[in-house]
């Protein structure tokens, strides 16, 4: 079985959806009732590969909102929990969703190993992010050239480039696409001169530069609210890849030539039976996911019970290949910019 | 959409504050709290071994089962008695059993009545569930001793808990109604007791959103383990919330 550990995208989201599934005691709750709600495993599923293979799964609410993110033990909590619960119900491989993994990572859950009586199995668990990085690098590929956009000519800006999915995409583009530069970009400089070094290439930029030189922007971190951007100094044609979380880029950019991309999202074949996807706001719900999530659907189709993705810059290409590989082979392809155009299924 | 760069997540400080700051023990302010929290416990496990003799009473079949789970309520007593003494603290068994006392006449006029549904609800789910949650907090910023034999306790209630589930799990068909009727009238106290002692926990750096959390994690735990339905589920825990 392979779990999803997912939350609301606001608080009002989250009382909605609570209402609607019939969850009154939190519906009605403030946001500190909310605090000391429990992880909630809302839906069973069944998918069906393009392969012919079943598999069964779960999708748990953590009941985290990101109101919550400024109150540090309760968003511990709330992963932690979470990821009790998913351990608890027997699930295999769970994916980290939304900020779950963001959390996990930022405030160092890895010293928290034992919740309760359960000793968390972290080979249960997985960040999502080799299957997130490989589905940006297929979008990079696939919508870049549909707009005018040569990747041997191109340069491309990885704005988050230190990060684990900013360097995966990052050896990605180094090492399989032949773009013209990759221009590094991330808040700190001595991971980023480390991360040019292993690259053997690549400029290291402040963002301001990286905007106004680059044909692709590829977005892995979250951008401050607080940013502003004067789109008349970007590149026309410029392909924005968002691939942060959450995806609010499409908020700050729009026409003159900017064509942005909801980042790591992932297209199943056909309908899958589940009513949570709603949640995360895609525009096809039946279909369409965090590439995270689907990760931990394919590691379940592949019998490959690991925390596949794990830690921070431990993605290599070799894992790149084998997750997207199976993304192919069970049925997934990447959002593209439209649905005309996006790419093909298997 | 709040994102973690956001200016009000400051995570670099979060990070260093995070391994708990486990209290000074010797303060006169955190003995003085622990007066009434180690009363309580005490309290609560005494009444632990009045109840689940009187349940046997109950259930005559399951007596012997019953006894064994009372005396290792007494061991837990006297296990937390230890810890009071350990910090030079007298329990203020006063306030314990007045904090008790409504919880404690429910339980009585249910076992007058033989209502077993009601004496196992109060005794082996709400009062258990309570005491996992509190010990389960406790445990992360309890003194080295009191740590000890908390991590002890805490695994016996669990197999406490776990009995009453199993005996409402069995019968759900016929004690449903019963059931949800005592958690109407019981789990409002539990959070009002939970709410006294909010204060005092907060000085054993016990907070009480965790602590609430802890409670409803095990409780729902419970009512799935029994057999409710989500929306049932809901349905009872809203009795905490209003």
């Amino acid at each position: 079985m392979f779990g999803l550990i997912g939350h609301s995208t606001s608080f009002n989201d989250a009382k909605r959806k609570a209402l609607e599934l019939g969850y009154d005691h939190i519906a009605e709750g403030d946001l500190d009732v909310w605090c000391t709600a429990p992880p909630q495993l809302v839906e069973h599923v069944k998918v069906v590969s393009a392969t012919g293979k079943t598999i069964e799964g779960a999708y748990i609410d953590s009941c985290f909102v990101p109101e919550m993110l400024s109150r540090f033990k309760t968003a511990r909590r709330k992963v932690l929990n979470a990821m009790e619960l998913a351990q608890k119900k027997g699930i295999n491989i769970t994916a980290l969703g939304g900020f779950t993994s963001i959390i996990f990572e930022n405030f160092n859950l890895l010293q928290n190993k034992q919740v309760r009586n359960t000793t968390l199995q972290w080979e249960r668990f997985t960040t999502g992010n080799t299957h997130t990085a490989w589905v940006i690098c297929q979008q990079l590929e696939i919508n870049a050239p549909k707009i005018g956009i040569d990747l041997k000519k191109a340069r491309v800006a990885v704005v988050g480039a230190t990060g684990d999915i900013g360097s995966a995409v990052c050896r990605w583009l180094s090492n399989r696409t032949g773009v013209a530069e990759i221009l590094l970009v991330a808040r700190q400089k001595q991971p980023l001169i480390d991360l040019q070094k292993e690259l053997g290439g690549g400029s290291i930029n402040t963002l301001e530069d990286a905007l106004s030189n680059a044909d692709v922007v590829i977005w892995v971190a979250s951008m401050p609210r607080t940013l502003e951007i004067d789109s008349s100094k970007l590149q026309n044609p410029c392909l924005m890849i968002d691939g942060g979380y959450p995806k609010n880029l499409d908020e700050k950019f729009s026409g003159n030539g900017i064509h942005v991309l909801k980042g790591g999202i992932v297209e199943f074949f056909k309908d899958i039976g589940w009513s949570m996807m709603e949640l995360a706001e895609m525009e096809k719900p039946q279909r369409e996911m965090f590439a995270c999530f689907a990760e931990a659907m394919l590691l379940e189709f592949e019998n490959c019970h690991t925390n596949f993705s794990w830690g921070r810059n431990n993605i290599t290409l070799e894992k790149m290949d084998f997750i997207g590989n199976a993304s192919l082979r069970h049925g997934f392809s990447a959002v593209g910019l439209n649905p005309n155009i996006q790419a093909a299924v298997v | 959409m709040a994102t973690i760069a956001s200016p009000e997540v400051d995570i670099d400080h979060d990070i260093q504050g995070s391994p708990l700051e486990l209290p000074d023990f010797s303060a006169e302010s955190y003995k003085d709290a622990y007066s009434r929290i180690n009363a309580i416990v005490i309290e609560g496990e005494k009444e632990a071994y009045d109840n689940y003799i009187s349940i046997g009473n109950l259930i005559p079949e399951n007596a012997a089962e019953l006894k064994k789970l009372a005396v290792m309520e007494m061991k837990h007593m006297r296990g937390f008695t230890a810890c009071g003494k350990n910090l030079g603290v007298k329990a203020d068994m006063p306030f314990a059993k007045k904090f008790f006392s409504k919880l404690h006449g429910n339980f009585q006029e249910a076992f007058s009545k033989g209502n077993i549904t009601t004496c196992l609800l109060i005794q082996a789910i709400l009062i258990e569930a309570f005491a996992i949650s509190a010990y389960n907090v406790y445990i992360r910023v309890a003194d080295p001793f009191a740590k000890k034999i908390t991590e002890g306790v805490v695994k016996d209630e669990y197999l406490h808990l776990n009995y009453g589930q199993e005996w409402l799990k069995a019968n759900l068909d016929t004690c449903k109604e019963e059931l949800i009727q005592a958690n109407k009238e019981n789990l409002p106290l539990i959070k009002s007791m939970l709410d006294q002692v909010a204060t005092d926990a907060e000085i054993l750096h016990m907070d009480k959103e965790e602590l609430m959390e802890e409670f409803m994690i095990a409780y729902q735990d419970s009512l799935v383990e029994m057999g409710l339905d989500n929306r049932q589920i809901a349905r009872m825990a809203l009795a905490a919330v209003v």
